[in-house]
């Protein structure tokens, strides 16, 4: 019964995993809902914002905007990548640092010095790792971001943009566009691209201080924003894959159950036949 | 009546109708009751106090917008706290 009792243990084994990544998937889920949660809830504002910067911006106040200033060259760019604190969540971020590896790549073809900022312990780590030298980087970031958080990653990147020391910044981030599919996108946050739907739509209203000076105010807010919901989507995104791959876990291990179990109980059948076919042989060679 | 929301980055932190606004502009306080122009202005940072019947609901805010259209105001705010 050697094999058998291996066997056993084995079976336990598998039995205690299996236990471990069914929690862990039911952690991710209740963790994705509250992600969620905050993925829409922070949608009014940035729909407000959006709104009334298309409604405000014209093509002429916008070359007196150190934002959304277009630079005819780029030559420094900065890469702002955000991926998870922590792994067991399949690809996730694997995919983020692909994504921002073939950016980086890209750039640098087209000649242009890229800076890379780092928020999320596994991106860093990767960079680190292949010793590429990081500009700035978070890792304190929890499941619940939030607008300050934003605030100090971007606002820095924000200052040299204004300054010129820069000419665009990309954040790579992953889009929450459902709980199973959240793939690795990279935006162009600066310059800023005001969304365009009803631009020049404008309303009778009584500006205060004056149109040029609520747009240069709430230009940085735009870009915090965008900032914020990369942050908020990336965490949902991370608790979806996450609960996939513990899903996936979980069943791997059923599956390796179903068959431990089979060979197991085959080897105590064949075990017990084998000893009835002895006792049985034992007698008959007595009768004999 | 006036139907108010106030919007932060995290999330909506009032929506209904109110009877009149109080809000900090970024020159000193502005009020709104029922039938003002339409306007935009900016937020300084202080106290959002909305009167409704039953009484005051004060929020601490900080940057953003104001707006008021047809008897809608809508407050976007960077920093917002119910106090």
């Amino acid at each position: 019964m050697a094999k058998g009792r291996e066997l056993k243990g084995r079976i336990k084994s598998v039995e205690n995993t299996r236990k471990i990544t069914r929690t862990m998937e039911m952690v991710a889920t209740s963790k994705m809902k509250r992600a969620m949660d905050r993925v829409i809830a922070a949608r009014p504002y940035a729909q407000a914002l959006g709104d009334v910067m298309s409604r405000l911006y014209s093509p002429e106040l916008a070359e007196r905007f150190p934002l959304l200033r277009q630079p005819a060259q780029t030559r420094r760019a900065a890469v702002i990548l955000i991926t998870g604190n922590r792994g067991l969540s399949g690809a996730f971020n694997a995919n983020l640092i692909r994504e921002s590896r073939n950016l980086i790549a890209r750039l640098e073809r087209e000649g242009v010095e890229v800076e890379l900022h780092a928020v999320g312990r596994k991106g860093l780590g990767y960079y680190r790792y292949i010793g590429r030298p990081v500009a700035s980087s978070r890792i304190d970031i929890g499941d619940r971001p939030t607008a300050a958080n934003a605030a100090e990653i971007v606002d820095g990147v924000m200052e040299a943009f204004a300054s010129r020391r820069l000419d665009a910044v990309y954040i790579v981030h992953a889009h929450f566009r459902s709980a199973i599919s959240t793939p690795p996108t990279t935006e162009k946050i600066l310059p800023v691209t005001p969304p365009g739907e009803d631009r020049g739509k404008q309303q009778d209203y009584l500006l205060f201080p004056s149109a040029e000076e609520i747009l240069s105010s709430l230009l940085p807010s735009y870009v915090r924003n965008m900032v914020y919901r990369a942050l908020v989507e990336n965490t949902a995104a991370f608790y979806s894959a996450q609960r996939t791959a513990m899903k996936n876990a979980t069943d791997n291990a059923t599956d390796m159950l179903n068959i431990l179990r089979r060979t197991y109980n085959r080897a105590r059948q064949a075990n017990i036949t084998q000893e009835i076919a002895e006792i049985v042989g034992g007698a008959s060679a007595l009768q004999g | 009546m006036l139907t108010v929301t106030v919007i932060s980055p995290e999330a909506v932190l009032f929506e209904g109708d109110t009877d009149s606004v109080v809000a900090p502009a970024y020159d000193g306080e502005v009020g709104i009751l029922t039938g003002h122009a339409p306007m935009m202005t900016l937020l300084g940072k202080g106290v959002l106090r909305l009167g409704t019947g039953g009484g005051t609901r004060s929020f601490s805010v900080e940057g953003g917008f104001l707006q008021v259209v047809e008897n809608q105001v809508r407050v976007v705010t960077e920093r917002a706290a119910v106090a």
